[in-house]
């Protein structure tokens, strides 16, 4: 299988290093600051500085395989089981943003003066290399197990560290993050054995569903356990409720990871393993995903406004756009697919942003009461500044990656008779987080604030952004902002992958078309049918 | 007159049935002893039955197997009986309730 | 005459190699030891007792692997078929092993707070070992009967072991009283099985019907037999209550709570598994030919069992029955390996194993901690002493999260990987509804587990917690908690590590 070369090498470093640095730190409780913050920044910024090397390095050419691939056994081979790294346009972006929201949330942590600092860094590393390792694996269950590996941080974080109410907070979340991880698992399972292809290996399993696919109540079946699984893991509309409630307690840095990637990973699941897998599955399920994946919109949507805490309200607008990536994959095209892939990327940077800045305000403000603040942007307009910015890039406003995504979705919907109509609740979703993004803006950074807080804004407590929180901020925007200049940067290696996997429509978009019209139109009908 | 297998098996069956409606139903430690080694020796009923008709021996030298095993078990509980009733002045197993919640 | 007889028994004899059984004949003898140890040994020296104990059979151990290294393929018959050592058998006696030298050494933590008699718990430890080596290696019901009893009379006196506690005596009580129910309904089914295989008038019958093999070839030729059925379901029923299986569950709770907590140790880790290799034997062997009409009742028992463990377990403040509860859980969760084997999935025996093994190294982890926190009544451990234990102690903490993370099998710890091969081999014995069972049991039991884990990190009163260093581990402790957890924590990123599935 995979060669030894030195950058297989690299990614494996990507997932280790921050492991490492998280054991030593674990083990070195009594280090001074300056080398622990040393040892911390190394775990942080090794995983991103890779990424981008192995982002230059990318062979586009390599279609349908990966780069970069590598191969270990673990002791499971027996069952099929390898320790089977690689990256290919889906993840390559996934990897990239879980390196960048991993950086710009160590570099807060570190500063945040949180108690037991060494433990706090080191689980928030743990979850960092968790998360490399999920998106660099070819393995589905080594996928599995890094998402479940990045999992149990969270868990320690939000009860040891998190704000009122984390002990049941931290429970729920758990157990429908394990509920939603276990019917996963039993799908994964299900398709290694009902392939028959004796392998976790995602190529392998490819190369054996594209020869012989399974019978269509097989494939639905297996393709409702992922479904859900997934669903559950990126609080599908019904089963969202741990989601707002588990963000307003967690502390910021197992926010920022959690909400910002690892719940990506449901997404991802579907997108680069269930969807092509089971193409009949997909088929049959995506039109139910749709009423689902707009009651994520309008109904957490219309929750969303009635929200008056500020966590509570960007942890329940992280739920409402989650519904769009839905709607894209429900496509079922390649246009829908990449279309949710940008949005998670861009999604995955505005909402890490979105809970950073929020606690920057309360520790000025000392609340997340919306009606209590007022007149933020006086005593600290970078803040106001940011947090603009997030908001705008959140509501999907262009400029931002957020805006090819949820266009691409639009056009994506727009394309068939069948889904046209979906464009118009969707659009009205828009609207809706439009509506708390600028109030939540007005409310904190404009306007009059109550008179307890006339007082605090008053004295001289209230200072502009830090330099640590300039700088994570900074990073996150400047993603943002470069997601939503260049897209392509993503969606050409993106788009490549997809064509691969996904039946087409004819497609005229900005982002996407050149390598769809490169492409000849007859293979892809074969592939649709 | 001969005696058949089926009603030694019957009579075994129904003093392993009487035992062990008396484990269920009794309360009294000393009597769901009784009751024990009752089955045990329905068992034993059984086994030398069976021996006997089928034409082996292993069924009766399994019967000193059981009898030696049931002599300990009985000599075990007497003494836990004793200590228990030491602590607790009762040996009605209604009573003894400490482990329960 | 003579002659004829002593050619007929040489016959008998022949197979009768000592040597096989090394490893048990030296825990017997090690015992007596200990026993001869005390009455030698002057007052101030009696701390020698379980060191000769735990380092007598770390050489045993040693001794024993030697045997794995020599026959670890193949099957070996002695004794005229009582006895048959395969690969599995040799595997189990590591595990009887390594369990045993982890109770003594619980027992050595629990007796220090006690004053109670100390030579004997070990010698009963060995010998229960000793048993269980046996148990698992027998093929032949009179072989079966007699190491079980063995284990179970031991067993009796270990819960009981704590004179002065009326929990510890109840408890005796109540395990004597079920356990010698289930010797009974067992040897019932037993001799129904022998007397219908010896019944020269049917099919295939056997002068020797109490062997396996001989049984097995009988219950394949006459699967319909009424008296057949109704003898296997008797025996199965019988070994149930040994593993603590849903209905012949009752016992557990009380038990696990009442007994000392390294012998709820033994009886939760070494005492199930033998229950499971037996159960395992008995499925492959006597039996084969009862599938179509075990499986289906076998299921049953397993949903029910993981159901009741895990429910039950929700509701619990006392972290003993707790164990106690979520160990029949557990014992759902093997039995769906066990008719895993049945539906012919071979290598499910080894996932049995395994699950065992990671299982043993988490257990022991788990009430290591609690042998060292408990006070001076063993029984009642609530989960409320457990409030802020991270803090008090950070390293007990760390060893129990590891040990409850792997018992919910949680990634990166080994009973996941247990759990993995558990449902792969459930899943290619197309066994899906037990699997969603099983799967919300898994959830279920998220919720206890870490609700106790919650309890010792996560302190809901913000006041500052002072170190507790007055009864800490010692650094013997250490290096054994320490050694269990790297052990599930190797074992869940390095499967490798446990060559059991090759």
């Amino acid at each position: 299988m995979g060669n030894l070369d030195t950058n297989s090498l690299f990614l494996l470093t990507a997932i280790i290093a921050p492991l490492l640095a998280g054991v030593v730190l674990l083990l070195g409780a009594r280090f001074s600051p300056t080398t622990m913050r040393a040892i911390a920044v190394f775990g942080f910024a090794w995983p991103l500085i890779i990424g981008l090397l192995l982002y230059s390095r990318f062979d586009p050419s390599l279609i349908g395989a990966y780069n970069f691939e590598l191969c270990l056994p673990t002791g499971l081979e027996s069952i099929g089981i390898y320790l089977h790294l690689g990256l290919n346009g889906i993840s390559m972006p996934l990897f990239l943003l879980a390196g960048t929201v991993g950086l710009a949330a160590g570099l807060y942590a570190m500063y945040s003066k949180a108690e037991r600092p060494h433990l706090y860094l080191a689980l928030l590393l743990f979850m960092l290399g968790g998360l490399m390792g999920t998106f660099a694996s070819i393995d589905v269950f080594f996928f599995y197990f890094f998402h479940e590996f990045a999992l149990i941080p969270t868990f320690l974080m939000i009860g040891m560290w998190g704000g009122v109410g984390r002990r049941g907070a931290a429970i729920e979340m758990t157990i429908y993050l394990t509920l939603g991880a276990l019917l996963s698992l039993l799908g994964l399972i299900a398709l290694y054995v009902q392939s028959g292809a004796d392998s976790f290996s995602l190529i392998e399993l490819r190369n054996y569903l594209s020869a012989q696919p399974l019978s269509d109540t097989v494939q639905n079946n297996i393709f409702a356990l992922l479904l859900f699984g997934f669903g559950i893991l990126v609080s599908l509309f019904p089963f969202h409720s741990w989601a707002p409630k588990g963000y307003a307690v967690a502390p910021t840095g197992a926010a920022m990871l959690h909400a910002g990637v690892l719940k990506k990973f449901g997404l991802y699941g579907l997108l680069q393993i269930a969807a092509p897998l089971l193409p009949a599955g997909a088929d049959h399920w995506f039109p139910w995903i749709v009423w689902l994946a707009l009651g994520n919109i309008i109904f957490i949507g219309l929750v969303t406004l009635a929200q008056k805490d500020l966590k509570m309200m960007l942890g329940y607008s992280s739920v409402m756009h989650m519904g769009y990536a839905f709607l894209g994959l429900a496509c079922f095209s390649v246009i829908g697919a990449g279309g949710a892939l940008l949005l998670m990327v861009a999604h995955g940077l505005s909402v890490a942003l979105l809970f950073m800045l929020s606690t920057c305000i309360y520790h000025r403000s000392q609340t997340f009461d919306l009606s209590e603040m007022g007149g933020l942007a006086t005593k600290a307009p970078v803040l106001a500044a940011f947090f603009v910015a997030g908001s705008m890039a959140s509501i999907g406003l262009p400029g931002f990656g957020n805006f090819w995504g949820e266009f691409t979705i639009f056009a994506a919907l727009a394309e068939t008779e069948l889904t046209r109509w979906i464009v118009v609740p969707a659009a009205t979703g828009i609207i809706i987080s439009a509506i708390y993004g600028l109030r939540a803006v007005a409310n904190i950074f404009f306007g009059q604030p109550k008179a307890a807080f006339v007082e605090r804004l008053q004295s001289d407590q209230i200072t502009d952004l830090q330099a640590f929180e300039k700088l994570s901020a900074g990073i996150l925007i400047a993603a943002l902002v470069l997601t939503g200049i260049f897209p392509r940067v993503f969606s050409d290696d993106a788009n490549r992958e997809l064509l691969e996997l996904y039946p087409q429509q004819q497609s005229h978009l900005p982002v996407i078309h050149s390598a769809v019209l490169s492409t000849d139109v007859d293979t892809h009908k074969e592939l649709t049918h | 007159m001969t005696v058949g297998l089926n009603a030694f098996i019957l009579v075994a069956g129904l003093l392993f049935a009487i035992g062990l409606l008396g484990v269920i139903l009794r309360k009294n430690t000393l009597i769901i002893y009784m009751s024990l080694e009752l089955m045990l020796n329905a068992v034993n009923l059984a086994l030398v039955a069976f021996s006997r008709y089928n034409g082996t021996m292993d069924g009766n030298l399994f019967v000193f197997f059981i009898i030696t095993v049931a002599a300990a078990e009985v000599a075990l509980g007497l003494a836990i009986i004793v200590a228990l009733f030491r602590l607790r002045q009762t040996v009605m197993v209604d009573q003894l309730t400490a482990l329960s919640r | 005459m003579n002659k004829l007889l002593i050619e007929f028994l040489s016959g008998y004899t022949a197979t009768n190699q000592w040597a096989a059984i090394l490893p048990e004949i030296m825990m017997g003898v090690l015992a007596l030891c200990l026993l001869a140890a005390e009455m030698v040994l002057p007052k101030n020296r009696q701390a020698w007792v379980p060191r000769l104990a735990i380092w007598g059979q770390v050489l045993i151990l040693m001794i024993a692997f030697g045997f794995v290294g020599r026959c670890s393929i193949g099957e070996f018959q002695y004794f005229s078929g009582l006895i048959t050592q395969t690969d599995v058998t040799q595997i189990m006696r590591g595990f009887f092993l390594v369990s045993s030298i982890a109770v003594c050494y619980l027992g050595h933590i629990y007796l220090s707070k006690q004053t109670l008699p100390q030579t004997e718990f070990y010698a009963l430890v060995l010998i229960i070992s000793a048993g269980m080596m046996l148990l698992v290696q027998s093929t032949h019901f009179v072989m079966l009967f007699v190491a079980l009893e063995t284990v179970t009379v031991a067993f009796y006196v270990l819960v009981a072991y704590s004179r002065t506690s009326q929990f510890s005596l109840e408890a005796g009580l109540k395990y004597l009283i079920l356990g010698a129910l289930s010797s009974g309904i067992l040897l019932f089914g037993i001799v129904l099985l022998y007397g219908i295989a010896g019944n020269p008038e049917l099919l295939g019958a056997s002068r020797d019907s109490l062997n396996y093999g001989e049984l097995m070839n009988f219950v394949i030729l006459n699967m319909n037999n009424m008296i057949v059925k109704i003898g296997a379901l008797l025996v199965i029923a019988g070994v149930c209550f040994k593993i603590g299986a849903v209905p012949f569950q009752i016992w557990v709770p009380d038990v696990y709570q009442g007994a000392p907590t390294p012998v709820t140790a033994y009886l939760a880790v070494a005492s199930k598994a033998a229950g499971f290799i037996v159960l395992i034997e008995l499925v492959r062997g006597p039996f084969f030919g009862l599938q179509d009409f075990l499986v289906p009742v076998l299921s049953v028992i397993a949903a029910a069992t993981i159901l009741f463990g895990n429910i039950a377990a929700v509701a619990q403040r006392n972290v003993k029955r707790l164990m106690g509860l979520s160990g029949i859980a557990h014992a759902g969760y093997l039995l769906l390996g066990v008719i895993a084997v049945m539906r012919g999935v071979d290598w499910a025996v080894y996932a049995v194993i395994f699950y065992l093994v990671t299982y043993l190294l988490a257990s022991f982890a788990v009430f290591g901690v609690m042998s060292i926190a408990a006070g001076e009544e063993d029984a009642n451990q609530e989960l409320d002493h457990y409030e802020s234990f991270a803090r008090k102690r950070p390293f007990l903490g760390g060893v129990l999260a590891c040990g409850l993370g792997s018992l919910a099998g949680i990634p990166p710890l080994g009973g996941f990987i247990g759990k993995l091969f558990l449902f792969v081999a459930a899943f290619q014995a197309e066994l899906y509804g037990l699997l969603i069972i099983a799967i919300v049991g898994v959830v279920i039991s998220i919720y206890y587990y870490f609700g106790w884990i919650r309890e010792c990190y996560f302190s809901s009163s913000s006041t500052a917690v002072v170190k507790d260093i007055s009864c800490g581990a010692t650094s013997s402790d250490r290096f054994l908690l320490g050694a269990l957890t790297v052990a599930s924590i190797v074992i869940g990123i390095l499967p490798a590590a446990l060559p059991i599935i090759r």
